[in-house]
């Protein structure tokens, strides 16, 4: 049933989005000059690729993201199971170590100094 | 079961999209998409927990850094060269064996097959109560090894010196 | 089944239909709110009090013309703008606009469907707002929209992080991700004056989701993926007519979205505001407050992005970054820590 409920949502969502989309299509205007469809680069012809080798701090800045997020998404039932169990000590002592080793890699992310965007 | 046969076929589509595929970021948009309709094949089952982390993590995690490299680096003009001929068939030979023996051990071992219907209730305290106890040390050293792939990312990526050095040789 | 399914359906007219009627009345809000804070009139002049201005707009914007640039991907060219909507829209389907309903012994729920990971659900669907902008300005092929994308995603992964910090240390100290049970925790009060919201227990953690919710929601200050000065429009540059609709409605929808689980989260979500409980409170009357609190909270929520938008102006691209990694995630992450020890230590 919850299943069923998302896919509703998810499918009526989506037709509106297309009917939408489609709306202007319809009613707008479809006078076209030759100019019109050309690419915008503040009136200047455009120079090279748009698809052009981009800095590496953003593959970085993705890479450290994901790493991170495993980390905090493993936390997530962690949170969940703590206030479910009787064994608080134990599980305690595990989020410490979990999160010293979170922070030395955190540490050691800022002193490479790789995320600095101002050189 | 029509939603677990469509769901299937779903699956089967984008994943067969994600090798086929001639552009790059097409097929890194067909592996969200395979991630994205397993993640509904989790919610379908009642699992809406383990759907959750699979969108949050591979769809919205490691897709993105997929999705994002694609388009970072110009690919296009790599992509006249991708595995072809031989190359492909050894792949896809080894492919179609590992799959066979998956099914082989699914027949042979009689592993039951998860159903909406089958799944307990109480599923995910039943994973909490192993993963918190008998699993705790996996689950710690888990963070060990993100540890590791964190140096070894930044030492890749971020080592101004040897990145100057290479751009030097390169010049030379 | 019939009766189930038209439940559904009514359910979802409703949660969709209320953030997109009030789409109109927001951006209003807006340029009328920029008018006054910058001592201008602003719209005011179609209809009374410039009322009609969003309808105009809306008009004007199904009227133009569809401009397809030649150099485009066409087919992630028109899908960026749909994803970008569905994916603004999906967190909705979970979030209870009042406590659930008994009527005839049958439960009713206020949600498009009910389920005891809603936070996790709600959180997780949103992580994957980037992917409309990252499409859009990959397949307008244009420099300028490309590196929009690029910064709005890098900008949107780096905050999500904070931002998760603090959704752990709320489940771990509500322990429960049911969003029902969330707001009977927060229900209540404190000394007999001060309402149980989660924010006088995790102020912190609530500064961080809210700054969390303008990264993610490209908001000024944090609106580095359009920034007129430097890359003209971003991600939407090459977008016309409804579909540059899209995007902007996709963007007010995020941030409804958005404060809506901010407010579950740290203002107590659906629970009547203090001073409304004086009401005698019957089966008709606390829904009607519950859901008059709840739409109150947001309204608050949005005429506070609208407040920062012209209060603040915009971050530079690298001290964004450095707010984003070497000031918040510390913090988020010694939050946690101090937020766990301190609950340990207390409850032996």
């Amino acid at each position: 049933m919850e299943f069923l409920s998302f896919v509703i949502f998810l499918i009526i969502a989506t037709v509106l989005g297309v009917v939408l989309m489609l709306i202007s299509n319809f009613l707008g205007q479809k006078k076209k000059i030759v100019r019109t469809n050309d690419v915008y680069e503040s009136g200047v012809n455009p120079v090279g690729s748009a698809t052009r080798q981009y800095d590496i701090k953003f593959y970085l800045t993705a890479i450290l993201f994901l790493l991170f997020d495993v980390e905090i998404v493993f936390l997530l039932p962690w949170a969940l199971a703590y206030n479910n169990t009787q064994n608080t000590g134990f599980m305690v002592a595990g989020f410490v170590f979990f999160m010293v080793v979170l922070l030395v890699g955190y540490i050691f992310v800022i002193n490479s100094k790789s995320l600095k965007w101002e050189e | 079961m029509i939603s677990d046969i469509l769901l299937t076929i779903i699956t089967m589509v984008f994943a067969l999209m994600v090798v086929f595929s001639k552009k790059t970021v097409v097929s890194a948009l067909a592996l969200l998409m395979t991630l994205l309709s397993i993640a509904m094949i989790y919610f379908q089952l009642g699992t809406l927990f383990l759907a959750a982390i699979q969108v949050l993590v591979n769809a919205g995690a490691v897709a993105i850094l997929f999705v994002f490299v694609m388009m970072l680096i110009n690919l296009e003009q790599f992509e006249n060269n991708r595995e072809k001929g031989k190359v492909k068939l050894v792949i896809s030979v080894l492919a179609v064996l590992v799959i066979m023996g998956i099914f082989a051990l699914i027949i042979n071992n009689n592993i039951e097959v998860l159903t909406a219907n089958n799944i307990p209730d109480n599923s995910m305290k039943l994973l909490f109560d192993k993963l918190f106890s008998v699993y705790y040390l996996p689950f710690e050293m888990a963070t060990v090894l993100l540890l590791a792939a964190l140096v070894a990312c930044i030492v890749i990526t971020g080592h101004e010196k040897a990145h100057k050095v290479e751009l030097e040789e390169s010049h030379e | 089944m019939l009766e189930g399914i038209l439940e559904i359906l009514i359910k979802t007219v409703v949660i969709l239909g209320i953030p997109l009627g009030a789409l109109p009345i927001i951006i209003h809000v807006e340029r009328r709110g920029a008018g006054f804070i910058q001592r201008r009139l602003g719209p005011n002049r179609v209809g009374p009090f410039g009322l009609l201005q969003p309808l105009a707009d809306v008009a004007k914007f199904m009227f133009k013309e569809e401009v397809h640039p030649t150099h485009v991907r066409p087919f992630f060219y028109s899908l960026a703008p749909l994803v970008a909507l569905t994916v603004a829209l999906l967190p909705l389907a979970c979030i209870p606009i009042m406590a659930p309903l008994e009527i005839n012994g049958r439960t009713i729920y206020p949600e498009v469907f009910r389920s005891d990971m809603g936070i996790f659900y709600a959180f997780a669907v949103s992580a994957l707002g980037s992917y409309g902008i990252l499409l859009g300005g990959w397949a307008s092929n244009n420099k300028f929209s490309m590196l929009g994308a690029l910064r709005a995603c890098a900008q949107m992964v780096s905050y999500e992080l904070s931002l998760s910090t603090s959704i752990v240390a709320m489940i771990f100290l509500y322990g429960t991700n049911d969003i029902h049970l969330m707001v009977a925790a927060q229900t209540g009060y404190w000394f007999g004056f001060l309402p149980k919201w989660g924010f006088f227990i995790q102020p912190l953690a609530a500064m961080l989701f809210l700054v969390g919710i303008f990264a993610e929601s490209n908001r000024l200050p944090f609106d580095l993926a359009e920034g007129e000065s430097e890359i003209v429009a971003g991600y939407h540059l090459e977008y016309s007519s409804m579909k540059f609709a899209i995007f902007f409605m996709a963007e007010y929808i995020h941030m409804i979205a958005l404060s809506a689980l901010f407010i579950i989260l740290f203002f107590g979500g659906y629970s009547i505001l203090p001073g409304l409980d004086l009401i005698p409170q019957s089966p008709i009357i606390t829904p009607i407050l519950q859901m008059g609190s709840l739409i109150f909270k947001i309204a608050f929520m949005i005429w506070f992005f609208v407040w920062v938008r012209w209060t603040l102006p915009r971050f530079r691209y690298d001290q964004l970054m450095d707010i984003g990694w070497q000031r918040l995630l510390p913090l988020g992450i010694i939050n946690l820590i101090a937020t766990v020890l301190i609950t340990y230590f207390r409850n032996q």
